[in-house]
């Protein structure tokens, strides 16, 4: 009975816990982005004076943001695309072909993983300089299509894994040609990894720093970049703000969305068989 | 063999260009350590960029500081998740919202998450009005970029624990129930239990999580820049900040190589230590 209290107690100690790790550090970031510019918020008030979305409206008008939005969100689909693109292949052999250095091949992979993201973008870098490459977009995009090949490749091995080789062999038998094999056997299994996929890396990307930092010095900006730049020397605290709620939200309702795809990524409730 | 070529061909647009690029940066940072392939000037094999960079002591606390806050938070967020991973192990009335709320951290990018924090801790923020106003310190206290770093390493368990925790858990929910209960029915304690049984059964977990950790707080430039004590640089923001505002790239490669190897060695060490001391609690 005592254990049981004392695992109740646990729970809201750390539910508690957890919500001011959380809940605070938002509420204060919002307050912050709606600080009216004319009214200063300062000690010892406790609220900001005044609220307002003035500041937004000024970041909108004033700075580099509106690029850097368009910089970030035109990087985000068109990484994912052509990393999910770049990685079925490599999927398909994992998910479905048996082969000598197999084990491996799905190890060396993740390496991308372990290597430190300063260390690939500054000798990136490095590279870029020397083949005389100076066009910062498509060098940033192709950074990050390497960075998170990794990752697609993950998720379409198991989509391809999932494929039923009796349904690909029913759909042979019945003389369906490779492209209707494909439409009719493998497509219904791997749309929800192809949008897993699809949906890490567009994340992925967008929240990527190192990379657009050091390959996009010193004017290149994405949201990232820009929120950096006002964090470092000249730290503006109210600009922050805004910048860092304009990086997170969006990303979050990415997040919830990629879970409820994670969780339908399920062969049985695809095809319809278990 | 048509077949070995099939394979080969499948696996070059994805794994054979993440290999290609990764072998390339390798390749370039270590080359350019030793003087070869120059930005600018001869490319000569040399030492020099070595010594000159082994001479500097700020390359030496870069190299310190970055180990220790590898070091504290791989142990602190694994330490951590352990319990919350074993409290979660069984479900329970609300067990789902404490764990949807530890992860929720994956969702914030890094920058995001050290402007939130410097923004709570500052001169007038939150925690320091809070303090005041509860009588318990008198002045407002500087708790922003701290010299021991203790921001930096708060932020890294912060973002680290949802990782050990997502593995931890997974190897948690693995056990056997009928062992845990046989080790109960002989008659071992909670304690008991957890150094005997839990530990042992899980410890390839823990290890995958230190390993995991350490990498990803030893490369770290973020947390460092915007919260890490300012006397100080990490690897990360020491190579920065001799390529971009020295344009020193073989000193950058130094260090770069460096902590690569710090990455390796360390992450590789601190997994061997644990595991033999998860041997000697077993007893």
């Amino acid at each position: 009975m005592s254990a049981k209290i004392l695992q109740r107690l646990l729970v809201a100690v750390l539910v508690a816990v957890m919500l001011v790790w959380l809940i605070v550090p938002f509420a204060m970031a919002i307050l912050w982005s709606m600080v009216d510019p004319s009214t200063a918020w300062t000690y010892p008030d406790l609220l900001p004076p005044k609220l307002s979305f003035e500041r937004w409206w000024i970041m909108w008008q004033t700075t580099s943001l509106p690029t850097a939005i368009l910089n970030s969100y035109s990087l985000a689909p068109i990484a994912a695309l052509l990393t999910a693109l770049l990685a079925a292949p490599t999927a398909f052999a994992f998910g479905r072909l048996d082969f000598p250095g197999k084990g491996l091949a799905q190890i060396l992979i993740l390496v991308p993983l372990v290597m430190p993201g300063f260390v690939v973008a500054i000798f990136f870098a490095s590279i870029l300089l020397q083949m005389g490459f100076f066009a910062r977009y498509p060098a940033i995009l192709f950074g990050h299509v390497i960075l998170y090949l990794p990752y697609a490749v993950r998720i379409l091995s198991v989509s391809f894994g999932q494929v039923r080789t009796d349904v690909v062999n029913a759909a042979r038998d019945l003389g369906a040609s490779p492209w209707q094999v494909f439409r009719v056997a493998y497509l219904p299994v791997l749309r929800p990894g192809i949008f897993a996929a699809f949906l890490v890396v567009f994340i992925l990307s967008l929240e990527e720093f190192a990379l657009a930092f050091v390959v996009g010095s010193p004017d290149f900006t994405t949201i990232p970049t820009i929120l950096y730049s006002y964090l470092g020397y000249n730290f503006i605290r109210p600009n922050a703000a805004v910048v860092a709620l304009i990086l997170v939200v969006p990303n979050v309702l990415l997040m919830l969305g990629l879970e409820r795809l994670l969780q339908s990524a399920n062969p049985a409730s695809v095809s319809g068989k278990g | 063999m048509r077949r070995t070529l099939f394979v080969l061909l499948l696996l070059a647009p994805g794994l054979g260009l993440v290999l290609a690029f990764v072998s390339l940066v390798l390749y370039v940072a270590v080359s350019q350590s030793f003087g070869l392939y120059n930005l600018g000037g001869d490319s000569v094999f040399s030492l020099a960029h070595w010594q000159a960079m082994l001479g500097e002591r700020r390359y030496w606390r870069a190299l310190q500081y970055s180990a220790y806050i590898a070091v504290t938070a791989s142990l602190l967020a694994v330490a951590l998740a352990y319990p919350v991973a074993l409290l979660l192990r069984k479900p329970f009335r609300g067990s789902l919202t404490l764990s949807a709320l530890i992860k929720a951290p994956l969702l914030v990018p890094g920058l995001v998450a050290a402007f939130l924090f410097v923004n709570v801790i500052s001169y007038h923020g939150i925690v320091n009005q809070l303090m005041l106003s509860l009588g318990l310190w008198d002045a407002p206290v500087r708790l922003q970029n701290d010299k021991n770093g203790y921001g930096v390493i708060l932020l890294q368990v912060w973002k680290q624990l949802p990782f050990a925790f997502l593995l931890l858990s997974a190897a948690v929910q693995a056990l056997p129930d009928a062992v845990l209960l046989a080790a109960r029915d002989l008659g071992a304690g909670p304690l008991d239990r957890f150094r005997k049984v839990v530990l042992p059964l899980t410890a390839g977990a823990m290890q995958a999580a230190l390993v995991l950790i350490f990498i990803g707080a030893a490369g770290d430039f973020s947390f460092q820049a915007v919260a890490g004590p300012p006397s100080v640089d990490s690897l990360a923001t020491l190579m920065t900040s001799v390529q971009s505002t020295q344009g020193d790239w073989n000193g950058a490669a130094v260090v770069a190589v460096t902590l690569m190897a710090l990455s390796l060695f360390g992450s590789a060490a601190l997994a061997i230590l644990v595991r033999g001391a998860t041997r000697l609690a077993r007893g």
